[in-house]
């Protein structure tokens, strides 16, 4: 005779999942209203007029890189399956895309993000995609040394287009490893 | 009216020295009570044992304990004095896996590098305002995953969190209602007439 309250019919309990509701104690104390527009552009401004040199974090980070990519070339065909070869390359650029904008080396920012997306589609370490890396790194110390901050105007996007047309150019060259 | 931050504590965890200052400044003029810093996840989750602060902002690449291992010890650690508490993990990354990985250590909000002062703001307003029922399994404790918007959704918005689509939503009845009234007069029917899309113009 079937139970009314069995969920699982006469199979037992596979997945016990329970929710909870915590009580919303930040609400209660912080109370209504958010913040105003006034308070937000002083935030704003305050990152905007930081005076922070990102150079020697930024050059700190290139240094890491490059450690990787010399890491890479020492095993070659290796995949980017092996977390700890890519991660070495992969981790110094996330932390260009991420902190360059902070303080405002915008370009510095958007080429590492290029840079992460070549190798989080790239499934082998060739020479020819340690090339490629090898481009974006000496491109990113080329701005940090010309201090071309912001955008980069014309000559920043000719440096993006640069670095894009050569990654187009590896997935011509090796078309199996264009991502799905 | 406007937030009383004064009365929060915030525990940003953060190994880059500049990005902590800017993160605690941003804060600070947001006019939280009291920023709490740590630079890395090992002493992080001992300040937060032993402040138990309102919200943690934790960077993800840290050196020797990362934000993701961080926020699994806040959730998991039975020394943790509050599982429940709201974890924004700021990062670079913005690939899905990543967002992914993040969301199944039991992150709250997820904040993109380089980000604004609103950017911030906004997570934290979300965290207030919207805040996530938690869900515990054989292999997860943290907030509820499936917080999803439905860009087609066009049933009715029942949460009291949902007011402001609730308005919208209102106001689009509206609207129609009356572009509905306009086109019937128009073609010369009244309300309780039938018609087909061929009996009006629509033009």
């Amino acid at each position: 005779m079937p139970k009314k309250d069995d969920t699982h019919f006469n199979m037992t309990k596979k997945r016990t999942v329970d929710f909870h509701t915590p009580p919303n104690s930040l609400k209660y104390k912080v109370g209504q209203g958010g913040l105003s527009d006034d308070i937000l552009s002083k935030a704003q401004a305050l990152l905007e007029n930081n005076t922070t040199d990102f150079r020697p974090l930024g050059e700190m980070y290139l240094d890491s890189m490059m450690r990787g990519i010399n890491a890479a070339k020492a095993c070659p065909d290796s995949t980017t399956q092996d977390e700890t070869i890519i991660a070495a390359i992969l981790f110094p650029a996330m932390q260009l895309k991420a902190n360059g904008g902070m303080f405002h080396y915008n370009l510095v920012t958007s080429i590492s993000d290029r840079l992460i997306q070549f190798l989080e589609v790239i499934d082998e370490i060739d020479p020819d995609a340690i090339e490629i890396v090898m481009a974006f790194h000496t491109t990113i110390r080329a701005i940090l040394l010309g201090q071309i901050r912001g955008d980069g105007g014309q000559r920043g996007s000719d440096l993006m287009n640069a670095l894009v047309d050569a990654c187009y150019r590896y997935f011509e060259k090796y078309p199996d490893k264009k991502p799905d | 009216m406007s937030y009383k931050f004064d009365k929060i504590r915030v525990l940003v965890v953060e190994d880059n020295i500049p990005m902590l200052e800017i993160c605690k400044s941003l804060l600070l003029t947001f006019g939280v009570g009291e920023v709490l810093s740590a630079k890395n996840g090992v002493d992080g989750f001992d300040i937060f044992c032993k402040e138990n602060p309102d919200i943690v902002l934790a960077d993800w690449m840290m050196q020797p304990m990362d934000g993701i291992s961080l926020t699994r010890r806040v959730r998991n650690d039975p020394a943790s004095p509050n599982q429940y508490v709201p974890v924004i993990l700021m990062t670079g990354f913005s690939e899905k896996k990543r967002v992914v990985q993040a969301r199944d250590s039991g992150v709250t909000e997820f904040l993109v590098k380089p980000f604004t002062a609103k950017d911030l703001y906004k997570r934290i307003a979300q965290i207030i305002e919207r805040p996530r029922q938690f869900v515990r399994s054989e292999d997860f404790f943290g907030p509820d995953r499936r917080r999803k918007a439905v860009v087609n959704f066009d049933g009715p918005y029942k949460r009291e969190s949902d007011a402001d689509m609730a308005a919208l939503q209102k106001k689009r009845m509206k609207e129609a209602s009356k572009q509905l009234d306009r086109l019937r007069n128009k073609a010369g029917l009244s309300k309780g007439d039938k018609f087909g899309a061929t009996d009006i113009d629509f033009t």
